[in-house]
């Protein structure tokens, strides 16, 4: 057992005996409790698992749960009502592997009389008894921001080493309450190599998970002679092998992290010649391995991004070479090919499922939307966020459709899913509302002219704003200089160069100012490679701070200052 | 019959081909060539038959069978594959250089089909190479043996299944500098690497005795032997032991060369090549005695002190002294021309056409224990082939078309620009700048990003 888990269960328990307490005795000071757990979504649109035509019908849910889906349920006096005449609903998205909220533990000193050639495992990244549980904080901006695309449980993935710990599923409800729904649900595995020490490189990745299974069967084989034969010395596994005993008897499965196709083969190998149960997750590149994922039976999540299209928009019509045109074609191929792979993958009948680890939660839209334009069928897109991972994640009777009895975890949408207008204006999950503001279409806003910004709220944006940001490649920073042309914000960002030393510079796009919140991109080149950087925090007088994130790296938190305003302000 | 089946995926416009783990066998008819057997002279303006990958037939006016293409080659000449004892084309990773002894390391593990350094051997000719681990541990990890199957996605299909395990060992200063001088431990010292090797071994026995013990144990009623610990690196020892295993061992001096000698004749060990091997004309006498052979560079020394005596004419007095040997590239840039590479044998050494050849196929096919399989034009040996326009010793030999088990990969005349297998979709295209100085061998690769983690200076030289 978990003892971090019992720790927040029972702080959990004991604040919630505060709590009523405390309502019985006097009302809620903060006024932040909420008035009840019970609320109806009246007269919607509902959709209760993938291939469900829709029809109008009212959810009751209570504490957590669907008391009941249909058209004659008698709703309690508690119930909130949420008029659902203009909505559409939908199961709430299951996260297949994420990294959410999850923390890097910190590394384990080194001792003195460190052997690099057999280190510690703890020291080698191998820690399988951790668990992701231990490192998610649920009050993180990713949470927030996944939910807000519709997410209501995720399976977070620990952070570390070749064998970080086991993974857990969690509800992306109320921050402030244990979230945990099942813990130990998979042993993440992935291919980082260890700095400076055994195992340094793939191949000593591979052969060290190799070593480490078979020493805990042998462990086993031990364990048994043991409890059936007097006179047997006792068994001493190790905490790596108590925390493998569950893969090699089979009972849990291996979360392998497998981008590219040589990776997934690699891990379908390792598979097959040792047999474990296994589920392949962030996958981008499989359109050549697909056959040999069908022929495993392995259920597989793939990432929920699409290639970034800038090196296609990059592509020149004038003034290129024949060669470099055949160049241009052969990216193309592999752009489009990539488009197609969830296509594929529901051709051949795969079970799959999306995993956000490295994705953003801001470009959701834009890849379903990509992969529904190169054929993956709507059914399979909603399955994929639904009752596939359900299944692979082996919580198909609690979640993924919408059944009386399950867990309430909805998506409210403004309509039909994938529709480019469908917007979501709440996520229901672990029985908690989240309210999302719609945004009105730029042509449509004149009618309904939002107003102004009462003054005491208006930050100030324009200016040179110092910033400062914390990755794992250390501490770096710049500056930001915002500014509005014809009502449009934008400006320029510097940072440090990633080719070389000193500053590099990019025009920042996409900027948006909502009330405190700023938001904009803008683009790093290196090594031929372009990323699209997003920076979006909370303004508060002179000082931002919010988070920078990085597809494939993460989020990282961002600390900016105003140095000098602008003479506008 | 499986014929049939690619017909009428062809015919269907499905994608069937390499990428299905089913390894091509091609059917092709060359004649009028000079074929260079290598082990069974020339024949001129002769015929080679190949039927579903494999030599069926050698001789005169031989006639397509039916759906068989017929390539004339008439005025051109016909060698066997050329294969490469000593590469670290298509790895993904070369050193795990973390411990002085890694024999579970299996670079079978980490084979890249998608280099372009495979296409790039082909057109060379080679059609064999033997994927090493690198030089930075005494006891390195288990090699690969690769067929350049170019176009197969699947590492599986690269990887000759049916070529012997081999395994690296290295002496002197690689693994002296990397352990000893870089992380303080044993082998500091020449004498260090034979420690670690002698006692690398004893361990085994005893881990063999241990096994054996418990297997037998574990049989019997009211047992109470528990079982040993795992541990594949003693395994893999235990297996060079029992003669499953082929050693190649990188070396330069006469001394350690000895020295090794010595070792395996004290643990009764058959199977060891020796690599680079550039003291070896001091001692060929002993090489061809206990040894399966050297396999040398043809005129490549002086990069670092151990390698400071050498000559040209080693292969040369090796292979006089009747030791097997084999000319290897160790690099991604000389394996393109191996075949100029042996034709130095006869400069420095005067050898005939047929020992040079023998250099760069049978020979290096004998070190890794495929020479029933290729190495040489003869009936019922697998179809590698390369169609030479020259005299492959010539200078001006331009290898024109190369056949892996009878299928055609490398073919001068339909040579497109862009040979890649895999292109990313994000790839940024870019002008193209030739680079000078670009690093082509890779006998120590990965082992300064093993180091940089703790240790920033290291000596520049790597093989």
């Amino acid at each position: 057992m978990n003892k971090q888990f019992l720790k927040a269960g029972m702080l959990g328990l004991l604040v919630a005996g505060w709590l009523s307490q405390a309502a019985m005795a006097q009302s809620d000071p903060t006024g932040k409790r909420r008035v009840t757990s019970t609320y109806a979504i009246t007269n919607a649109t509902v959709f209760k698992a993938p291939g469900d035509p829709g029809s109008r019908a009212t959810i009751l849910i209570k504490d957590g749960v669907i008391l009941g889906v249909g058209n004659s349920l008698s709703l309690p006096k508690e119930a909130k009502i949420i008029a659902g005449d203009s909505l559409f609903v939908y199961p709430g998205f299951i996260d297949g592997a994420g990294t959410m909220g999850i923390a890097k533990p910190k590394d384990v000193e080194r001792p003195k009389d460190f052997v690099s050639s057999n280190p510690a495992d703890e020291i080698a990244g191998i820690t399988p008894w951790r668990s992701a549980s231990d490192s998610y904080t649920a009050a993180s901006t990713q949470v927030d921001d996944w939910r807000k695309a519709g997410f209501t449980l995720s399976q977070i993935v620990p952070d570390g080493g070749m064998l970080p710990g086991k993974t857990a599923l969690v509800l992306l409800g109320d921050g402030k309450t244990n979230n945990f729904l099942k813990l130990n649900t998979a042993l993440a595995a992935n291919y980082r190599s260890s700095r400076g020490m055994y195992p340094a490189t793939l191949a000593g990745v591979m052969a060290k998970f190799r070593d480490i299974y078979q020493n805990t069967s042998l462990v086993l084989d031990h364990e048994r002679l043991f409890a059936s034969t007097a006179g047997v010395k006792r068994p001493q596994a190790t905490p790596t092998q108590l925390a493998m005993m569950p893969v090699v008897q089979k009972q849990l499965p291996v979360l392998f992290s497998a981008s590219s196709e040589l990776e997934i083969r690699r891990a379908l190998a390792l598979q097959k010649e040792l047999g474990f149960k296994l589920i392949l997750t962030g996958l981008e590149n499989y359109e050549s391995v697909i056959g040999a994922i069908k022929a495993s039976g392995t259920p597989v999540l793939i990432k929920l991004q699409v290639p970034d299209d800038k090196s296609i928009k990059a592509q020149k019509a004038d003034g290129v070479t024949e060669s470099t045109k055949a160049q241009y074609a052969r990216v193309k191929e592999s752009y489009d090919k990539a488009l197609k792979q969830a296509a594929e993958l529901e051709k051949a009948g795969i079970l799959f499922g999306f995993s956000t680890a490295d994705a953003k939660a801001g470009d959701v839209q834009k890849a379903l939307k990509a992969m529904l334009d190169n054929g993956l069928s709507k059914k399979a897109a909603f399955a994929a966020l639904t009752t596939n991972p359900a299944a692979i994640l082996g919580v198909s009777g609690l979640v993924g459709t919408l059944e009386k009895g399950k867990l309430a975890n909805l998506v409210l949408t403004t309509d039909t899913l994938f529709k480019e207008e469908a917007q979501i204006k709440h996520v229901i999950a672990d029985g908690y509302v989240f309210d999302y503001e719609i945004k009105k279409k730029a042509v449509k806003a004149e009618a309904t002219t939002a107003k102004p910004e009462p003054a005491s709220n208006a930050v100030t944006v324009e200016g040179l704003w110092e910033y400062t940001s914390e990755t794992p490649a250390g501490s770096s920073g710049g500056e930001i200089t915002l500014k509005r042309e014809n009502g449009v914000l934008g400006g320029s960002i510097t940072y440090d160069d990633p080719t070389g030393s000193g500053k590099a510079s990019a025009p920042i796009k996409n900027a948006s100012i909502n009330g405190k919140a700023l938001s904009f991109e803008f683009d790093v080149a290196a090594g031929g490679m372009s990323l699209t950087v997003t920076i979006s925090g909370e303004i508060n007088g002179k000082s931002m701070e919010g988070s920078l994130s990085v597809p494939q790296m993460g989020s990282f938190p961002v600390k900016a200052k105003l140095s000098s305003p602008s003479q506008a302000n | 019959m499986k014929k049939h089946i690619y017909l009428l995926a062809a015919f269907l416009g499905l994608g069937v081909g390499m990428t299905h783990a089913q390894i091509q066998k091609g059917s092709v008819l060359i004649k009028n060539a000079t074929v260079l057997t290598v082990t069974k002279g020339n024949l001129e303006s002769s015929d080679v038959l190949v039927q579903n990958g494999v030599i069926t037939q050698i001789g005169k006016n031989l006639t397509a069978p039916a759906g068989v293409t017929a390539i004339d080659a008439t005025g051109k000449y016909v060698m066997p594959g050329i294969i490469d004892a000593h590469s670290h084309v298509g790895l993904d990773v070369v050193n795990e250089a973390s411990a002085p002894i890694t024999s579970e390391i299996r670079m079978k593990d980490v084979v890249n089909p998608t280099e372009i350094g495979i296409y790039r051997a082909l057109a060379g000719g080679v059609t064999v190479s033997h994927a090493m681990h690198g030089s930075a541990n005494v006891v390195g990890g288990q090699n690969a043996t690769l067929k350049h199957r170019w176009g197969s996605m699947d590492p599986a299909d690269i990887i000759m299944q049916d070529a012997p395990r081999t395994i690296k060992f290295a002496l002197g200063e690689n693994p002296t500098r990397v352990h000893g001088r870089g992380n303080g431990i044993q082998p500091r010292s020449r004498m260090g690497v034979e420690a670690v090797i002698r006692n690398g071994f004893n361990e085994a026995i005893q881990y063999k005795k241990a096994w054996e013990k418990y297997t037998l144990a574990k049989t019997q009623k009211g047992n109470t032997l528990t079982p040993p610990a795992y541990s594949e690196r003693l395994q893999t020892l235990v297996d060079i032991l029992d003669g499953k295993i082929i050693i190649h061992c990188h070396s330069y001096r006469a001394d350690e060369i000895y020295m090794l000698i010595n070792v395996i004749k004290d643990f009764n060990i058959k199977k060891v090549v020796f690599q680079h091997t550039n003291e070896g004309f001091k001692v060929a006498p002993e090489i061809a005695e206990y040894t399966m052979g050297a396999s040398v560079f043809a005129d490549w020394w002086a990069y670092k002190m151990e390698v400071y005596y050498s000559t040209a004419y080693n292969a040369a007095i090796l292979q006089k002294n009747g030791a097997i040997t084999s000319i290897n590239s160790d690099s991604a840039e000389l394996i393109r021309h191996l075949y100029h590479e042996a034709g130095k044998t006869q400069r420095y050494g005067g050898l005939t056409d047929e020992e040079a050849l023998a250099m760069i196929t049978i020979n290096p096919a004998k070190q890794l224990g495929i020479e029933d399989k290729v190495g040489s034009i003869e009936v019922g040996k697998q179809a590698d082939l390369v169609i030479f326009e020259g005299h492959p010793l010539s200078s001006y030999a331009v290898p024109q078309m190369t056949f892996v088990d009878g299928v055609k990969y490398f073919d001068r005349k339909a040579d497109r620009e862009d040979q890649r297998l895999w292109v990313a979709a994000t790839e940024m295209v870019e002008p193209i700048f030739l680079r000078a100085n670009e690093e082509a061998h890779r006998c120590m690769q990965d082992v300064d990003k093993y180091f940089e983690a703790f240790q920033g200076a290291f000596e520049k030289e790597k093989h």
